[in-house]
């Protein structure tokens, strides 16, 4: 699929033991026409080898680094191919294909560089109560650390212009990844904005998504890194 | 006597670490060192240490150097834990080269994505 502006658009799945899940995700991306590259991070099911005939390209880390390696890889693979847009787009099926002509054109009627799925834009999603509570916890923190007034600092969808993804500096691997784009986008000084999205909860993705304790070694991964240079 | 020149010793051993940890992570060194200075001072004005342990309701000087010594153990701790941090962030540089440099395009996408990369990556028919 192409936008008027956009003419090269690539979304980026980063996926860890998602044979369950990678078949149907990879082809309605195909089916709405981008350009899918799948991170396999390490993967120990058939994760790689069902990607490999449905994507239009497989990166596979010879080992488990962490989502946020692994969006790092997929951005880092689609701007070298020339991508002039990059969407971020999870691997476990919670995601719609047909939001992302909404991020994209959010980009260009505002001028933005980042454009940033939230789910507490539209009806607030059917999500478990301790989930909500985290999230809003997390969102707080986000105001005070970055100055980014966000309702949704967790969300998977995102789109990029070629200008963001190459400002981007990312260096967490594993889930403090999201805090730590927020941080980027902050300190990029380019233009965001936020765009209702729909999260579809399933068994098989509230599974595979983070725990409460999570959270916590997040904050301590986000500590770390103003400790160490 | 013996116990304060032994300490003196592992407490030199820390200054030294501290010093030659500057450079990379100076919060680190930084509260090591003044820890280490704090039991240095302790450890040979004795009197001073009870006196300030009393301050704190730690009862004995004894004590409180012993408790200073955990603290220097948790900073070290911290550091050992930033610098395996280090490590797998040059792991992951290493595994993203790896994987970027065997990269699977369909040759649909070569032809459109084409040209800056084209090289270093193995085109396959799309099935």
């Amino acid at each position: 699929m192409q936008n008027d502006r956009f003419s090269s658009i690539w979304v980026v799945c980063p996926a860890y033991n998602e044979a369950g899940a990678i078949v149907p995700v990879v082809t309605g991306l195909r089916k709405a026409g981008y350009h899918v590259v799948v991170v396999d991070d390490g993967s120990v099911d058939q994760t790689r080898q069902l990607a490999a005939g449905l994507a239009t390209a497989v990166v596979g880390h010879p080992v488990n680094l962490g989502q946020g390696a692994a969006l790092k890889t997929g951005i880092d693979f689609a701007l070298a191919q020339g991508a002039d847009a990059i969407v971020t787009f999870d691997t476990d099926g919670q995601h719609r294909p047909s939001d992302i002509p909404r991020l994209l054109d959010a980009l260009v009627r505002n001028q933005a560089d980042f454009a940033l799925g939230s789910r507490f834009l539209t009806q607030p999603p059917n999500m478990p109560r301790m989930r909500r509570i985290l999230l809003w916890a997390a969102t707080l923190f986000t105001v005070a650390t970055t100055g980014l007034h966000l309702t949704d600092t967790h969300n998977g969808l995102r789109a990029l212009t070629r200008r963001g993804a190459a400002a981007l500096r990312l260096r967490q691997n594993r889930m403090a990844h999201a805090s730590e784009l927020l941080a980027e986008i902050a300190r990029s000084r380019l233009r965001y904005v936020e765009v209702p999205v729909t999260i579809d909860y399933t068994a098989y993705s509230l599974a595979k998504g983070q725990r409460t304790g999570d959270f916590v070694m997040i904050l301590l991964d986000l500590l770390a890194r103003k400790l160490y240079r | 006597m013996i116990a304060q020149l032994v300490l003196s010793l592992l407490l030199s051993v820390v200054l030294i670490y501290a010093w030659a940890e500057y450079r990379r992570s100076p919060i680190v060194a930084v509260l090591s060192c003044a820890v280490s200075l704090l039991g240095f001072y302790f450890v040979w004005i004795p009197s001073h240490a009870t006196r300030v342990a009393e301050l704190f309701g730690i009862g004995r000087g004894a004590d409180l150097v012993l408790y200073l010594w955990v603290c220097i153990s948790l900073i070290v701790l911290l550091n050992l834990h930033l610098k395996l941090r280090t490590q797998h962030e040059l792991l992951t540089a290493l595994a993203r080269s790896i994987a970027l440099a065997n990269a699977t395009l369909t040759a649909e996408s070569a032809h459109h994505a084409g040209r800056a990369r084209a090289s270093s990556v193995k085109e396959e028919q799309p099935s």
